[in-house]
């Protein structure tokens, strides 16, 4: 086997490439805040068993976590489309889908994630001991109030591992921007493959990007529990 | 000391009863606490003495029956405001500490006066380093929860009861979950509050303790108060033939 690597020492595939991560990078941070925000309000709410809205948030996490990612991703940027959600580009007088390929991209990793990250923030939230929790309920702490200050704190602590996994997941499944045309890592390396025909090669670059990537993800979050850890406090029961 | 006193008392229970399902855990509880007195309930597991004080402070609803507290008619309470002007008056110390794990000992003390009574956070501070102080844990602010023995835990839960200034303090089995030799540690803190006047429920094991400190003893069976009065009558001449047995069993 003859490896060459040398087309990565071209500025024009590097100026792609660099385009590209940051592009995934970016839609991978903005997934993971969607992530977050859904995680947390989702499992605040079957929590507390608001009325009809837990109901319809069990809907959504069965539906998004049950369903192919890539379906998902699909669906929304056709039926958005579809819907007739466009607006008048100024400039040009055409007529551009509110929802880009990269608003759909996060949306759906926001959505997907989210769903799986409500079950394991919920997990966590169970495990925190039943006694912690009556011991804010004597003090005056309201249902909300508990959740607030003692349940969320310590249940977050609780799913940190699982939510590790959630992480790189998400990260990896970024990739599939790329069939909707976003410009993201993968997108670009399927380019470049069309120019110089390198396929192995570039393949082999971008599983070491994404092993880059998750692995960065990996340490950043180790050192978030580190950060947070209790002291002396063991593990989850 | 009898319980005839002329003012009225601070908690007052009449026929209150409670189920779980279908299973009735109380039968018909009367009980009165004067303001400043120390009562002690005693019986055996699963009588229900538990239940009695998570129904005085609102943790569990009652099905029937009156309860009493200062001003407030705690089983007609409904909304969260209500029941957190009622622990304001009523703080709780339980067999496992309940402590917030997350939270240092400091922080214990003071989150609950902050977030719950809203009160001034530098006047909270200077009141818990007092009460550590009182508790003999000066020193420990920083500490976690965790990386104290049951004993120090247990005098944290007392002192972030008092914290929040009550008018009286359920302790519930407090020295249950303890090694033997801090067991006294703990009494001890107990002891004092008592003798400063504090309003003080007990559900404990420590008879010789119960006799010691208690104006009166109330014993719990299958959900109702079998007997009551003064510790040294109930302790020495019991009337009724299911306390002579349970005191022979602890004694
Ligand atoms: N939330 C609940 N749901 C169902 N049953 C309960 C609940 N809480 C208590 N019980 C039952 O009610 C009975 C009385 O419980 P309680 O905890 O008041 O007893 P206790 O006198 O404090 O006993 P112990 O000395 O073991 O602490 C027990 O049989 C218990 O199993
Ligand atoms: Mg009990």
């Amino acid at each position: 086997m003859n490896l060459d690597f040398s087309w990565l020492a071209d500025p024009y595939y590097q100026y792609w490439l660099l385009r590209g991560l940051g592009t995934t990078i970016l839609m991978s941070v903005l997934g993971l805040v969607l992530m977050m925000v859904i995680g947390i309000a989702g499992a605040l709410i079957i929590h507390l068993r608001v009325p009809v809205l837990a109901t319809w948030t069990t809907l959504f996490v069965e539906m998004f976590r049950n369903t192919p990612p890539l379906v998902q991703l699909f669906f929304l940027y056709f039926m958005l489309s579809e819907m007739g959600l466009t607006l008048t580009d100024p400039a040009t007088g055409q007529r551009i889908p509110i929802f880009s390929g990269f608003t759909c991209a996060v949306l759906s990793l926001g959505l997907y994630n989210g769903a799986l990250a409500i079950e394991i923030i919920r997990s966590g939230l169970l495990a925190v001991p039943s006694q912690t929790v009556e011991g804010a309920r004597s003090l005056g702490y309201s249902r909300v109030q508990t959740f607030r200050y003692i349940e969320l704190p310590i249940g977050l602590r609780l799913s940190m591992p699982a939510m590790t996994n959630n992480v790189v997941s998400l990260i990896k499944t970024s990739n599939q921007a790329a069939l909707v045309a976003v410009a993201d890592i993968m997108y670009t390396a399927t380019q470049i493959m069309l120019e110089n025909f390198r396929n192995l090669e570039v393949m082999i670059f971008v599983w070491v990007v994404y092993v880059a990537l998750s692995s960065l993800a990996v340490v950043a979050m180790r050192y978030i529990d580190r950060l947070i850890r209790i002291p002396g406090y063991g593990a989850v029961a | 000391m009898t319980t005839t006193s002329t003012t009225k008392p601070l908690i007052e229970m009449r026929d209150v009863r409670k189920s779980f399902g279908t299973y009735d855990v109380l039968n018909g509880i009367a009980l009165d606490v004067r303001e400043g007195g120390v009562v002690c309930i005693i019986g055996p597991s699963g009588s229900g003495k538990s239940t009695i004080l998570r129904c005085i402070n609102g943790l569990i609803p009652v099905n029937s029956g009156t309860i009493r507290v200062g001003d407030f008619a705690v089983e007609a309470m409904k909304t969260d405001r209500e029941l957190i002007a009622l622990r304001h008056q009523v703080a709780m110390v339980f067999q496992q500490y309940n402590l917030f794990p997350h939270r240092t000992v400091m922080q214990n003390l003071t989150m609950a006066p902050i977030q719950v009574l809203k009160e001034n956070p530098a006047d909270v501070r200077e009141r818990a380093l007092k009460l550590l102080a009182k508790v003999r844990l000066t020193g420990k602010e920083d500490a976690y929860p965790s990386q104290l023995s049951g004993g120090q835990q247990q005098r944290v839960a007392i002192a972030r009861a008092l914290a929040m200034q009550p008018r009286v303090i359920l302790f519930d089995e407090v020295t249950a979950a303890l090694d033997p030799e801090m067991v006294s540690e703990v009494l001890n803190v107990i002891r004092d509050l008592a003798g400063e006047g504090m309003t003080c429920v007990l559900v404990t094991h420590e008879m010789r303790f119960a006799q010691e400190v208690a104006d009166e003893v109330f014993f719990t069976d299958r959900g109702v108060i079998v007997e009551r009065g003064p510790p040294k009558q109930l302790f020495q001449s019991p009337n009724d033939p299911r306390l002579k047995d349970f005191l022979d069993k602890v004694l």
